[in-house]
């Protein structure tokens, strides 16, 4: 009935789980989490041997090229993320039109929508990788995993995609995105991990919803 | 024990599930003795030495591997992606 659709009412992946504020320590925070929310996000998956045509295709509507190792590239507005071999994750800054791109690539691709399926978060600060060394089983350094670098592993036995920004202030800046069902169990990791450092959060509402 | 995935680089062992030996050869269903398909199931060499058996990244970038690994120190000499010696066999 329609009465009923309409108590169905978008919900951030975050919501309930964390909130704006500042965790652990009072003082300078040592590191700053930045809760994501209102992006597109799919999966794009080649067939054999037509990675080619897919990168091609994405080049053309949104002048990146699909990076053939685990690496992000990003454009204008859409980021394409290295998930695998002939796999990549492709987002967007928000959803306008993004079902019709998705659409335009299934041509080339198989394509699955993920913008509802995944919680994720930016993080920096001077502390950053002493909190993220409590769980990430790789190395973070600058000279081991550079600006762009991507890689899918686990945390806390969480399965976790991550990748390093272009360096702010602070130094390095990192992405983390995790399934949504699993950001409850992943917030908990972090909220401890990170206590002992100060930690301030924010949410970027890119479509106002929270 | 660090396995060196040809995607994603060196990881943790815990990364990846194990599975068994890598060239194991099915026979022909319909066509082998009962004995031939009871050795395929349930027969394996324990080798002290050399083993080459599957691993899947699970954890990582979801592929199959054929890792090369000897049992006595876990020295692992070689690292393949199974996807790509399947599709050389079949050519």
């Amino acid at each position: 009935m329609a009465e009923t659709a309409t108590l169905w009412a978008p919900r951030s992946a975050w919501a309930g789980i964390a909130q704006a504020g500042q965790i652990g320590a009072a003082g300078p925070a040592g590191v700053t989490a930045t809760l994501l929310d209102g992006f597109g996000l799919a999966t794009l998956i080649a067939a054999p041997g037509g990675a080619p045509a897919l990168s091609q295709a994405v080049e053309g509507r949104l002048g990146i090229a699909l990076p053939a190792t685990p690496k992000i590239v990003s454009g204008v507005s859409h980021d394409a993320i290295w998930s695998g071999p002939d796999q990549w994750l492709l987002r967007a800054a928000t959803r306008d039109g993004f079902s019709g791109l998705l659409e335009a690539l299934s041509a080339q691709a198989a394509v699955s929508d993920q913008s509802d399926a995944r919680a994720a978060m930016r993080l920096s600060g001077p502390r950053v990788r002493e909190v993220l060394a409590k769980g990430v089983m790789l190395d973070l350094h600058p000279a081991a995993f550079a600006v762009g670098d991507t890689a899918l592993t686990s945390v806390a036995y969480i399965g976790v995609h991550l990748w390093r920004l272009a360096d702010g202030p602070d130094g390095s800046v990192f992405e983390i995105m995790v399934a949504r069902s699993m950001v409850g169990s992943f917030w908990s990791w972090f909220a401890a991990s990170a206590a002992e450092f100060g930690c301030q959060v924010s949410i970027d509402r890119s479509t106002g919803r929270g | 024990m660090r396995i060196t995935c040809p995607h994603c680089g060196a990881r943790d062992a815990q990364e990846f599930s194990y599975l068994g030996a890598a060239d194991l050869q099915r026979p022909e269903g319909m066509a082998a003795s009962e004995a031939a398909m009871a050795d395929y199931v349930y027969q394996r060499d324990n080798p002290a030495g050399v083993h080459r058996e599957l691993w899947y990244h699970g954890a990582g970038c979801h592929a199959w591997l054929v890792v090369t690994r000897d049992t006595r120190s876990h020295a692992i000499t070689a690292v393949e992606v199974a996807k790509a010696r399947k599709a050389g066999a079949a050519a």
